[in-house]
């Protein structure tokens, strides 16, 4: 198997499709809709990269790097993804810990860029 | 006599002056529910948008999966099907975009995010990532000048909108083999201002539809059956970005002569 990534979203259309994208790259996949979901995936295994998205329904996706970083249990990089281009947005989140800040939606070859260029 | 035809009319003054005062306690309460619904309409438009936006990336995604062969080779005419749902869902996307840029820019939540850069560079960004679209239509995208400019402290990505929405409008309305230039100078009257115009040979508008052409929703030709589609929202949020950098946006054009879209803008305003 290759590198463990985490996709966190609230929406199964957009973790179904990136579970779909990822196992065709030849990655080892796991999603989460909520942020509990996510801390709990991210406790029991060690991830190498996480998509994150930033409004999950039980609150902030950054609390989960927060819950994630008092456990230890980091992942190796953590990419936040939004729909907003907003400076302030991608500000807090790279203060937060964030590897980067991708704006939703991003066309496959650039997210698979992404991902190897933080994997290497 | 007298006395009494005053005491009619102070009486009468009162009277008007009371319907007159319930007249503008009505007025204040329609403004009000009408302010009210307007911003209903915006959150609702913002809500909808953000909704529409999530399962149309998903479906992108899969479509983009499939065209790439990450699930399998595909045969010729099967990838350009599923080239036409990657293009098709990113036209729909960006039109998406386009309407929540205006939500946003109509209830004064942008901001200007400035920084110092050179607008040639810019533009010929631009101009590249339509280079294909022009191609299309045998179209050629040239920059005049510029390369005498200093650099200007302006949101760049705004900007960047900006002239996306021109150069995409002369695109679209410029039929095959005709030209499209983008020029820059100082504007003659205040050599803080920088001018900037995107010029094409299209078929051109009529003087009474000026101003028409900046108002939302607002297309010269609104018919049903009309050659050219859209939001209607391009050039309203074109006007709405320049004025936000306290500049003004304008055309000159005639019927079958052509567009010179312009604007105007300072160079480098007072670093806050």
């Amino acid at each position: 198997m290759g590198a463990r990534i985490l996709v966190v979203d609230d929406s199964t259309l957009v973790t179904d499709a990136f579970e779909i994208l990822f196992r065709a790259a030849g990655y080892d996949v796991t999603t989460a809709g909520t942020v509990a979901e996510a801390v709990g995936h991210g406790r029991a295994s060690s991830i190498d990269i996480m998509l994150l998205d930033l409004s999950l329904p039980d609150g902030d996706g950054l609390e989960v790097l927060e819950m994630l970083e008092a456990n230890g249990r980091l992942p190796r990089a953590t990419l936040a993804m939004t729909g907003h281009d907003d400076p302030k947005i991608r500000q807090r989140c790279l203060d937060a810990g964030c590897a980067d800040v991708l704006l939703k939606p991003l066309p496959i070859g650039e997210i698979l860029r992404h991902i190897e260029r933080h994997l290497a | 006599m007298t006395t009494m035809s005053h005491k009619v009319d102070h009486a009468d003054t009162a009277q008007r002056l009371k319907s007159l005062e319930l007249q503008a306690k009505e007025a204040q309460t329609t403004i009000e529910e009408l302010n009210a619904r307007d911003a209903l309409k915006t959150q609702f438009l913002s809500n909808i948008s953000h909704d529409l936006r999530t399962p149309l990336a998903a479906i992108i995604t899969h479509a983009e999966v499939l065209r790439d062969g990450m699930l399998g080779d595909l045969n010729e005419k099967q990838r350009e099907s599923v080239t036409g749902i990657v293009s098709g869902g990113q036209q729909l996307l960006d039109m998406i975009d386009e309407i929540l840029t205006y939500v946003r820019g109509a209830g004064d939540q942008l901001t200007l995010t400035r920084t110092e850069f050179s607008m040639i560079e810019l533009v010929d960004q631009v101009r590249m990532l339509n280079q294909a679209l022009a191609a299309k239509k045998k179209l050629t995208i040239e920059r005049l000048n510029g390369d005498d400019l200093p650099p200007v402290y302006a949101d760049r990505d705004k900007l960047k909108h900006v002239l996306g929405n021109l150069i995409g409008n002369a695109i679209k309305f410029t039929p095959e083999g005709g030209r499209i230039w983008i020029r820059m100078s100082r504007y003659a009257q205040d050599a803080d201002q920088l001018v900037v115009e995107v010029g094409d040979t299209g078929r051109g508008i009529a003087a009474e539809n000026h101003e028409l052409v900046f108002q939302e929703f607002a297309q010269v030709d609104a018919s049903p059956s009309r050659p050219h589609h859209g939001t209607g929202l391009g050039l309203a949020i074109a006007r709405k970005l320049v004025e936000l950098h306290e500049g003004t946006i304008w055309v000159e054009s005639e019927l079958g002569k052509g567009s010179r879209f312009f604007f105007r803008i300072p160079l480098n305003p007072a670093r806050g």
